[in-house]
């Protein structure tokens, strides 16, 4: 029996190419972008799940009222300290400090941006498997070093990377006594080689209390409750900051972070470890859920359309004595086998198409076709759509009178009709709601991107300070290129718009509470390379030489925090807790300017002349930027030699900031390009129907005279009413969606009434196009063949 | 082995009954070949539909071989139809996406009779309709007459005891009409079918041993034949 129905089902697949066609490709894409947003999502919610360890580990927070987040960074001592107060409870604590370092050996060097610093229990307590030496003694030394397998390809190719000895930072030896296996997607830490933090024991900044430079992760007792440990933490920070804290007139806490937890956390510059955001999960998978849905309805709409082809068949195996579950079994496994012939095509789609997608994501995902998830994940679809979607046409077929199945005279009921009609209003309502999504996105991504951001940041090259070499030589270097002739201004700073900003905490004249603005480091020229605009007072100026010691600048936000107006501000006293033995003078106030990025106001910021310096930023004048990249090129030879050349562009900063949203931005895009596509084709297969349906009534209505353009507005009218009726139940919906939206933006642009227009435009030029494709072959017909055929 | 007792079909249209059949009584014995004639409209088919209990009467008894079948449910009528009937139309109804084979096979499979058997019969009756060279071909590729008897070896396959036929020479020219009417008549009287079929043709009605004549709905006349 299962025979007989496998060969009429794939028979009938043969016949009606153009169904089968519409049916597969719109399964098979549906399936397929499922199966992306599958594997992205599995990688997601699978972040650092793969630590034998990982129930037990957590990762210490601090908090402080300044920031509304918790920072992760903490200093040199707490490990040691934890430790020491609660050995019960802690079992190991694990510090890793993450760093840039220039590695050469023979005539090679490399900058590495991924280097971890760490203690030397990292490989016991967290599941990087060592592929060569011991995880519990490859970091004993400090003259230590592991490799991840690619780095030791990278360096020695096929070479055993074993003893070998590599310099760090030109001054120190490092034996390689480990090669790591590469770090998976999916973990929040990620580096490239692993050096031993006992390096910096000796250290007088490593053994500070209040100079936190890196993570701290801790391994809990099975038995111990994180919350009760956390209730002891106050008296800990009191114990061992108390004098500090009291000092800066800050309050520290502490808590503990699951290390599951970790990745899901806010992203922010205080913790740049690798973080996911669970609201673009959950988007994910709403996108997956409702292509799916569209895929389904199609399914269901062209199933039962084509019922009535085979009215006859039905009626014929119910006279020779098929029951009606015979029938109902023969239409399910119909669709089960569309449903899993799309499946394997999605599997060979998916196989050629992982490499762009990569590309999309920006990261590897790697699809294991020998684990199960992946095909329980299949499985699953082909239950879903072929058993559910699969079982309204099985009914509806199998529930054919036979007598009236065979005289070919049955008729889909009147409330069906109905019925399917809904499932196409649904679909076209996912389309619109998805078109009305891309467009708000597109336009308040480039909203964000073309908004004046307060600061020049045309012909602006970005040098980090990213070896002790440049450090030293700063000045040399800033010297040389202000000599030259391609160069506007060079200017020293801690952060570039879109960079690095710390909190400090401030006395401020007047005011009864500490201040607790951001905080530039900058030299004098930081105003004139940036293109700030002072709006009261002076710029740091040369002529002043007390300015260095003696001066501040402020931003008008910070001006209006403190009750100012920017001329009241100046001259008024402040003290940075932290950093300053004395009190400086505002002596101006600058325009505000977006620091920070655009997901967040404007902030109170403090300039100080203050020698902090992480990046250079050299404003070339207009025209020479390729002579001006020649020239910083080898300035930057002569102050830091043998380290690679390493630039930006001021104006790319806003790409890497918002890289993760564009990226988003893009595949959202793509997918809700192709979940339109999808309904589109249902359209196309409806209107095919309809049209020959109505073979016989076009015939007759142009033997009685009406002409091409009436039939086309009589088919076309029935097929567009539901989209119609779709455009009016989106849009409030994907107004309120995309509102919800964009209040994650400080900055947006308005629903503008145009989007929504466009919304409804494109989706009816496109479901228009699709029905007149066939409404103009059915109207143009002669009639006397279609009225010949009855 | 049949018996209709005052049989009706109508269709209510507002207030009004349209009979198709009115107070039709019949009985048919075993062995019998009954002719159903009559102008178009006189509710020959809606007849045959009944006792092929394809159709449901509106009002009346009906009994087959012993069964109440008015009392009977869905799926009991179903299952006396399968093992007691055979139906040949006019139109052929094979199914296009099956081979001659696989369409002659398909009762069969209904009926849950086992895979190497299905062979066995179905390898017989095409032998015996002499169509074993056509086995693998579509409908499509057959004449009308092939597609007959194509038709009347798969109404055949499963044995029946009664073959109901509608016009089963309708679409056919007179010489495979011919044909078909003897080997109706062969398989009456050598294999003892009973059988009952509509026919517009005075001379295919001339086969039967009795020539029933519907008229509105109700019979008109009943004539028993005396073939020598």
């Amino acid at each position: 029996m299962l025979n007989n129905y496998l060969k009429i089902a794939w028979r009938n697949l043969y016949k009606n190419k153009v169904f089968s066609l519409i049916h597969i490709l719109g399964l098979t894409i549906g399936i397929t972008v499922c199966m992306m947003i599958f594997l992205f999502i599995m990688n997601e919610f699978s972040m650092d799940r793969f630590h034998q360890k990982g129930k037990n580990i957590y990762r210490v927070m601090r908090s402080a009222e300044a920031f509304k987040i918790k920072v992760p960074y903490l200093s040199g001592p707490y490990a040691p300290a934890l430790l020491n107060d609660f050995p019960t409870e802690i079992k190991k604590a694990v510090r890793v400090m993450t760093s840039q370092k220039l590695i050469s050996f023979g005539n090679h060097a490399f900058n590495e941006k991924k280097v971890y610093v760490v203690d030397s229990d990292f490989f016991s307590l967290f599941t990087f498997p060592l592929i060569k030496g011991d995880a519990h003694t490859a970091l004993k030394d400090p003259g230590n070093v592991v490799l991840t397998e690619s780095t030791a390809k990278k360096y020695f190719g096929d070479e055993d990377p074993m003893g070998k000895v590599i310099e760090m930072d030109k001054h120190q030896p490092l034996k390689v006594t480990g090669v790591a296996k590469d770090v998976p997607s999916n973990s929040h830490l990620n580096f490239d080689l692993v050096i031993p933090i006992s390096n910096y024991f000796k250290e007088n900044w490593f053994n500070e209390w209040i100079n936190n430079n890196g993570f701290t992760y801790v391994l809990l007792d099975e038995h111990v409750n994180p919350a009760d440990l956390e209730k002891r933490f106050p008296a800990f920070m009191e114990k061992y900051m108390g004098k500090d804290m009291a000092r800066i007139q800050a309050h520290f806490d502490l808590s503990l972070t699951p290390l599951n937890a970790i990745y899901f956390e806010d992203s922010s510059s205080f913790d740049d470890v690798k973080h996911g955001d669970k609201s673009v999960v959950y988007i994910f998978l709403s996108i997956a859920v409702l292509i799916l849905v569209i895929a389904c309805i199609n399914f269901m709409n062209l199933s039962t359309v084509r019922a009535v082809e085979r009215s006859k068949e039905v009626g014929l195996r119910k006279v020779l004595g098929a029951l009606r579950n015979h029938l109902m079994w023969q239409f399910i496994g119909e669709s089960v086998l569309l449903t899993v012939i799309s499946c394997g095509f999605s599997m060979l789609l998916l196989m050629l198409l992982m490499p762009w997608y990569n590309n999309l994501l920006g990261y590897s995902l790697s699809v294991s076709w020998t684990a199960w998830p992946i095909y329980l994940f299949l499985i699953g679809v082909i239950v879903a759509v072929g058993f559910l979607a699969g079982s309204y046409p099985a009914f509806i077929l199998s529930g054919f009178s036979p007598i009236q199945a065979l005289k070919g005279k049955f008729k889909l009921g009147k409330g069906g009709a109905m019925f399917r009609q809904g499932l196409v209003v649904l679909q076209f309502s996912i389309s619109v709601f998805l078109i009305v999504g891309t467009l708000i996105i597109n336009n308040q991504m480039s909203y964000v991107k073309n908004k004046d951001l307060g600061y020049d940041k045309e012909q602006s090259v970005v040098v980090p300070v990213s070896s002790d070499d440049l450090y030293r030589n700063l000045n040399l270097f800033k010297t040389e290129l202000k000599s030259n002739s391609n160069v506007a201004s060079v200017s020293l700073m801690s952060g570039e718009p879109g960079g690095f900003y710390d909190i400090h905490s401030f006395e401020v004249e007047g005011q009864q509470d500490v201040f607790k603005p951001n905080t530039e480091f900058a030299d004098f020229d930081f105003v004139k390379t940036l293109g700030l605009k002072v709006i009261a007072g002076r710029d740091f100026s040369a002529q002043y030489p007390t300015d260095s010691t003696n001066a501040i600048l402020i931003n008008r936000t910070a001006a209006t925090k403190l009750g100012f107006t920017p001329e009241q501000a100046i001259g008024k006293w402040v003290k940075n807790n932290m950093r300053d033995e004395s009190r400086r003078r505002i002596v101006g106030v600058i325009e505000d300017y977006n620091f920070l990025s655009l997901k967040e106001n404007i902030n109170a910021l403090f300039i100080s002349p203050v020698e902090d310096w992480r990046v250079v930023v050299i404003k070339l004048k207009p025209g020479r930027i390729q002579n001006g990249l020649g020239v910083i090129k080898d300035a930057y030879r002569k102050a830091a030699p043998v380290y690679p050349f390493e630039y930006s562009f001021l104006n790319q900063k806003f790409d890497t900031v918002y890289k993760e949203d564009l990226r988003q931005q893009t595949i959202l895009s793509i997918f809700s390009g192709l979940a339109i596509f999808i309904a589109c084709l249902g359209l196309f297969g409806l209107s095919l129907f309809t049209a020959a349906k109505r073979t016989k009534e076009i015939g007759v209505r142009k033997v009685l005279g009406s002409s091409v353009h009436n039939i086309m507005l009589l088919l076309s009218k029935d097929m567009l009413k539901p989209v119609l009726i779709a455009t009016f139940i989106a849009m409030p919906i994907g107004y309120y969606c995309m509102d919800k939206w964009l209040q994650n933006f400080v900055y947006r642009t308005p629903l503008h009434w145009w989007i929504f227009m466009l919304a409804a435009m494109i989706t009816f030029g496109i479901a228009i196009l699709t029905v007149s494709f066939q409404s103009i072959k059915a109207a143009r017909a002669n009639p006397v063949k279609s009225l010949r055929s009855e | 082995m049949l018996s209709l007792q005052h049989l009706s079909k109508y269709y209510q249209s507002g207030g009004n009954k349209t009979f198709v059949l009115n107070d039709v009584s019949l009985d048919v014995d075993e062995g019998e070949f009954v002719s159903i004639m009559g102008p178009s409209g006189s509710g020959k088919s809606t007849l045959l539909n009944i006792i092929g209990m394809l159709d449901e009467p509106s009002e009346g008894y009906q009994y087959f071989a012993g069964e109440a079948v008015h009392l009977l449910k869905d799926k009991q009528r179903s299952a006396l139809s399968r093992t007691y009937m055979g139906y040949v139309f006019q139109a052929y109804h094979l199914i296009d996406e099956l081979t001659v084979y696989e369409n002659i096979e398909t009762p069969l499979i209904y009926q849950n009779i086992k895979g190497s058997e299905r062979k066995a019969l179905v390898a017989d009756i095409l032998d015996r309709f002499n169509i074993v060279g056509k086995k693998d071909l579509f409908p499509s590729q057959l004449s009308g007459g092939q597609q007959q008897l194509v038709g009347i070896a798969r109404a055949l396959i499963a044995k029946p005891k009664l073959l109901l036929a509608d016009e089963p020479t309708g679409n056919l020219n007179s010489k495979q009409g011919d044909e078909i009417m003897e080997l109706f008549l062969k398989l009456n009287k050598e294999d003892g079918v009973t059988i009952i079929q509509v026919t517009h043709s005075e001379k295919n009605a001339e086969y039967g041993s009795r020539i029933i004549n519907l008229l509105d709905g109700k019979i008109e006349s009943s004539r028993v034949l005396n073939h020598q």
